[in-house]
């Protein structure tokens, strides 16, 4: 199998500084992996490192098959919807035409087969009435779902969502969620970060516990028990869902 | 309505108010968006002292060259200052903004002719653009609308998600220096007829305007072009008029000037009225309220 991500004893972080320390991670293509952790964990710098944007201090990093820097625009990702201004005169259709930019490079027009993949990304997450809606007055579960289409019209083979289920509403979280196991059947690899542990073991194929550290990895069956928990929060904050 | 135009200076002011329409709406959308009013308001400044000293080693000519040398400077620096957010932007930039502008005020209160001249740098001088000026402005122009189309997609990208279009493989920084650039060039081609403080109103008025009565970025484009060509228009006519059957000297770009801010003014309620609108869906059964 193709591997996508691999991580040996990688520690990532800013200006020197750790923030996280001695990650193992080996995700093939059409896996899917979830970063657990608090917030402040680290697991934002973990994807950003994946996306060349934060260096790795340490250990041996693959990112489909180069290093992180060298990936640089070929992983897809699905920022957080809060992070951008609601009152930016864009249109859902000109968010997800941000996807083929790349494809397009400077300067030809779109082409028909950029229309065609940004429909179909918006159809994919259910949002193809939507596509002349201004970006900003779109829920923010709706939102979210625009930037998951910005991501799938790039057609990444490793795809990472930071915080994917943040403040979204039942439906789009349902959306968002049959979207991305469209994406592993196609054999796109997964990296999405969450407190959500019922998110982790309904979405995910391997779990990674992060806290400064990574604490395991492995299969939501084997990571996601109180004791792992308990060591990678510490004791407070584990009894919900458990 | 046509006839004060028939005059070649007049025809000429407005040929240059036209030219400086058609690449300041554009731009003036991606100042707004990029909310660099702020930059575009110390480029101007910052560009006063190359203006001076050009003027003064080599006349109206140098002007423009020493004027090119310090919007390119400038933009240079900017980019860099603001680029680590070590210093935040707006310090950083004042503190160039203010240092410039003084050492273009020490080099100008050398010359004997002072107050006249810091007037027409300041508020530049419509009225007497000549033909070779307007072909100047006009190549800037050209290229400053190749520039602006080319890079108007990472632009836009990086305005509005500066994290996802640095995952996506642009390089921030560089585009930062492109609009910067960019933006430098359009106060180098206004400032002998505009000045370098009213071109600033160029830069910022016409997009904030249009976006009182449009979400879309390329009508923004457009309507913020059509307000400068028509406050050019309409503020030249002003000036005519209230000299000619008044007897009052109405400088003519600060005329213009005022108009487009009129426009800005008077299209406030039409705002007001659009965004009059129910209040989005409040979100429930988040997984969180949930569980």
């Amino acid at each position: 199998m193709d591997s996508a991500l691999q991580y040996d004893g990688v520690s990532v972080g800013y200006h020197g500084t750790p923030v996280l320390t001695h990650v193992d991670l080996d995700l093939a293509a059409g896996q899917s992996l979830a970063l657990v952790g608090p917030n402040g964990a680290g697991k934002s710098t973990l994807i950003k490192s994946v996306l060349g944007l934060v260096p790795v201090l340490g250990g041996t990093a693959s990112v489909l098959g180069v290093s992180p820097a060298a990936a640089r625009g070929l992983a897809g990702y699905v920022p957080q919807t809060d992070t951008l201004d609601a009152d930016f005169p864009v249109s859902a259709r000109q968010v997800v035409m941000m996807g083929r930019y790349r494809e397009i490079g400077w300067w030809r027009p779109a082409r028909a087969a950029d229309r065609r993949a940004v429909a179909e990304a918006l159809d994919r997450v259910g949002l193809a009435d939507r596509a002349g809606h201004r970006f900003g007055t779109l829920s923010g579960g709706q939102r979210q779902r625009v930037l998951l289409a910005r991501a799938i019209a790039a057609e990444p083979r490793l795809l990472l969502l930071d915080e994917p289920f943040n403040g979204v509403d039942a439906v789009s979280q349902e959306a968002i969620a049959g979207a991305l196991r469209q994406l592993t059947a196609a054999g796109t690899a997964l990296v999405l970060s969450t407190h959500d542990l019922a998110v982790a073991r309904d979405l995910a194929d391997l779990v990674c516990l992060v806290n400064g550290r990574q604490w395991a990895v492995g299969p939501p069956a084997e990571t996601l028990t109180v004791a792992k928990l308990r060591e990678a929060y510490g004791d407070r904050g584990v009894l919900v869902e458990l | 309505m046509i006839e004060p135009f028939t005059a070649p200076f007049m025809a000429r002011a407005l040929a240059e108010m036209v030219l400086l329409a058609l690449v300041c709406g554009p731009v003036s959308v991606f100042v707004f968006a990029r909310r660099l009013s702020f930059v575009s308001d110390a480029l101007t400044h910052t560009i006063f002292p190359g203006v001076v000293i050009g003027f003064v080693a080599g006349g109206l000519d140098g002007l423009f060259v020493g004027a090119l040398v310090a919007g390119l400077v400038t933009a240079v620096v900017l980019t860099v200052l603001t680029r680590g957010a070590r210093v935040s932007d707006d310090a950083a930039t004042a503190v160039v903004l203010t240092a410039m502008f003084s050492i273009g005020v020490v080099l100008v209160s050398r010359r004997s002719s002072y107050t006249s001249d810091l007037t027409s740098f300041l508020f530049g001088r419509l009225l007497t653009v000549t033909p070779g000026q307007i072909a100047e402005t006009a190549v800037l122009a050209a290229v400053v609308l190749v520039a602006l189309l080319i890079g108007a997609r990472a632009l836009l990208f990086r305005t509005f998600d500066p994290a996802g279009a640095a995952a996506a493989g642009y390089r921030i920084g560089r585009l930062d220096l492109w609009l910067n650039v960019i933006v430098a060039l359009v106060v180098v081609a206004a400032v002998r007829a505009v000045g370098t403080i009213l071109v600033v109103a160029l830069l910022i008025v016409p997009a904030a305007a249009a976006r009182m009565i449009t979400d879309r970025l390329a009508a923004m484009a457009v309507i913020g072009t059509l307000l400068i060509a028509g406050a050019g228009y309409a503020g030249l006519l002003a000036s005519w008029t209230a000299s000619l059957t008044y007897g009052i000297a109405l400088t003519s770009a600060s005329s213009v000037v005022l108009l487009l801010v009129a426009a800005y003014l008077l299209l406030i309620p039409v705002r007001l009225l659009r965004t009059r609108r129910p209040p989005a869906p409040v979100e429930r059964n988040s997984p969180h309220e949930r569980a």
